[in-house]
């Protein structure tokens, strides 16, 4: 019973850390970023040049947040700036961006599986069981993430020109604020988060240019489910994490793969709003 | 490395064509793109191997060999172009190939309409019969059964647990290693399967280890789910003695620590210690230097059965194709996995060696069987 609680809540942990740079791509910019699962893989691949390069894996999450930030920084001004006036066209670019990112790295890297170094092993002891120690650091993290991004967006000039521009970006302009900027800083930042998970859940997974794919839909899911806001992506990745591992614990792991798309399109059906805290 | 297959391709025609006597044509179908792409590069360097090899001695019959290969995308549909191309618009004499199960499944009709003797070089989950086909790799019945007769015997493992992905060869692999685990007087704790492109093991390995069964066996997709599983088990905390059927000697040397300690069973490991594997292995390393691609116990098959052919050509006196169907089973060939002759119902006996992955990712050979028998895998056709 008490590895269950410990699955389904790293479980949602690893969720969360995964879809937050979606949503907060979403929130702001009002685009579905489909490369999203590309910037995973990136992270993945930078994962691996890390340990290529002998640099501790501890310091692969980071590298690739950085590296996130800068390439979503120069992405968000080539490829999706031209395109603002025209939303779905940008949606549609951000998923031809995903292609070529999934190609380049094919190209650069091969198809086949890489190996990165996971920066610790082994398991904790508590008490009447042993649980993967990594999980529970990822679910620390996660738990990091979550704090600084309430305080970015509740406790800086940057985060409330952002809930500004994601409330009424005309009214922002109004006002002065550079919106554009507001823009680019944000698909840096949740490239950089989005790369930044993908270093993350490397030593849980293989390195592979098709590794980012089924991070993708579920990160669709959730943020559909939990709309722009912090607590209720956390509270979507706990409901619909859990659900996943209560299927596949007690039915079975195939349809338990298929829960959090059923369930968040049960959850929508109910109410369009999805849990909508914020 | 896709360039230097290509490389090598265009040298092999180029060097069969010296020859200028009509060529035997061996048609390759292999996954060059898709699930198979990493693994097929090897493929054709043994391929070409052999070949460069047999035209050195002379060709076959005194005709010089030539090699055509098409990918066949790791798929039925691509299978189909592939299949359809090579036996009816380029005439090949004979269908040479690692294929995954759906490639095959989708070629063999045009085989048999094509009538053209094909040689599956791929191990696969058994029970696939045509009466142009001959298959020279393993087949379940041959790999389950070293270890888990080692579990058996050396841990005395009463109760297994089996992990795979949703597909046909992890499913057939696992439903023999039942049959085969409760037929010793073992018991099955657990069976457990995720799809394809499933990466989140996280809820069987908690059953896992609340069964906590004695030994575990593992049958996934190559590549990342195999990856992704041993992982998230190492991250558990799992060390139970493991069985992977699905892992092969390159995955893991380059999964190293994670590997360690993993059982798995071959008909081919590069440490096997004969003058054959030797000769084999240096041939390889001067012909590809750099670009080698690690002979592995898909594509050493490959290798042999260019030779197989060969002798069956030169026991025949000619390329007719039922001739060479009929002589196929009567010749043998001795290369880096010893003799092997495809004897049993279009199959061949084997033998399996047992290894186990060290901590530097190199595969110690345990112990071999030998000439292992693959069953009845096709009882209609009695050679």
């Amino acid at each position: 019973m008490s590895i269950l609680v410990l699955d389904i809540v790293t479980t949602a942990a690893i969720l969360f850390a995964v879809a937050s740079g979606l949503m907060i791509i979403l929130g702001v910019m009002k685009l579905i970023n489909f490369a999203h699962g590309a910037f995973l893989t990136v992270g993945g691949y930078t994962a691996f040049l890390t340990t290529e390069a002998g640099i501790t894996p501890w310091l692969s999450a980071p590298l690739a947040a950085i590296f996130g930030f800068l390439a979503g920084i120069v992405i968000e001004r080539l490829v999706v700036r031209p395109l603002y006036s025209r939303p779905l066209d940008a949606i549609l670019a951000t998923w031809g961006l995903g292609i070529v990112i999934g190609q380049v790295i094919t190209l650069t890297f091969g198809r086949e599986v890489q190996f990165a170094a996971s920066p610790m092993s082994g398991t904790f002891d508590f008490g009447a069981i042993d649980y993967s120690a990594y999980r529970i650091v990822v679910t620390l993290i996660a738990i990091a993430i979550g704090i600084a991004l309430t305080a970015l967006f509740y406790g800086t000039r940057f985060g409330l020109q952002a809930r500004a521009v994601i409330m009424n970006e005309t009214l922002a302009r109004g006002l002065g604020i550079d919106s554009g900027r507001v823009r680019t800083l944000t698909f840096g930042l949740g490239a950089g988060l989005a790369c930044a998970a993908g270093a993350l859940i490397t030593p849980l997974l293989s390195v592979d240019p098709n590794m980012g794919l089924p991070w993708l839909v579920n990160s669709f899911m959730l943020v559909l489910v939990s709309g722009v806001s912090i607590p209720s992506l956390a509270l979507a990745s706990l409901i619909l994490g859990g659900a996943q591992v209560a299927v596949s614990t007690y039915i079975s792991p195939i349809i338990g793969g298929l829960t959090i798309v059923v369930l968040a399109a049960f959850i929508l059906r109910i109410n369009p709003r999805g849990l909508g805290l914020g | 490395m896709k360039r230097s297959v290509f490389l090598s391709l265009l040298l092999s025609v180029t060097a069969t064509a010296a020859l200028a006597q009509d060529p035997i044509k061996i048609g390759i179908p292999v996954g060059l793109s898709g699930a198979n792409s990493v693994v097929a590069p090897s493929v054709v360097q043994s391929a070409e191997l052999a070949a460069e090899e047999i035209n050195a001695e002379g060709g076959i019959l005194g005709r010089p060999v030539e090699l055509i290969v098409a990918d066949d995308g790791s798929g039925a549909q691509g299978a189909q172009r592939a299949f359809d191309s090579l036996v009816f618009r380029e005439g090949v004499d004979v269908l040479i190939s690692m294929e995954t199960s759906a490639a095959r499944n989708a070629g063999l009709p045009i085989v048999n309409r094509g009538r053209v003797p094909y040689i599956y070089t791929s191990f696969y989950e058994g029970k696939s019969c045509s009466p142009w086909m001959y298959v020279n790799a393993w087949v379940p019945e041959q790999q389950v059964a070293p270890i888990v007769d080692h579990f058996m015997k050396e841990f005395g493992a009463k109760t297994y647990f089996l992990i795979g992905s949703d597909y046909a060869f992890g499913r057939g692999m696992l439903e023999f290693t039942r049959q085969y685990v409760e037929d010793s007087g073992g018991e099955i704790v657990g069976e457990e399967y995720l799809p394809m492109d499933g990466s989140d093991w996280t809820a069987i390995i908690s059953k896992l280890k609340a069964a906590n069964p004695d030994a575990l066996i593992t049958s996934t997709a190559g590549g990342a789910p195999n990856v992704t599983l041993t992982k998230q088990l190492r991250a558990a905390g799992v060390s139970i003695p493991y069985g992977n059927l699905a892992v092969d000697e390159g995955t893991a040397k380059s999964m190293g620590a994670d590997a360690n300690g993993i059982f798995i069973a071959a008909s081919y490991v590069t440490g096997i210690d004969s003058e054959e594997n030797k000769t084999f292995l240096d041939a390889m390393k001067a012909k590809f230097d750099g670009d080698l691609n690690t002979p592995n116990d898909l594509s050493v098959p490959q290798y042999e059965a260019v030779y197989l052919y060969k002798a069956a050509v030169e026991k025949a006196g000619s390329t007719d194709p039922q001739a060479v169907i009929d002589a196929l089973s009567e010749v043998s060939f001795t290369g880096p996995r010893g003799t092997v002759q495809m004897n049993k119902q279009r199959h061949a006996p084997l033998t399996m060696y047992l290894g186990q992955v060290q901590e530097d990712g190199s595969v110690e050979v345990i112990q071999s069987f030998a000439n292992v028998d693959p069953g009845d895998q096709c009882p209609q056709l009695a050679n």
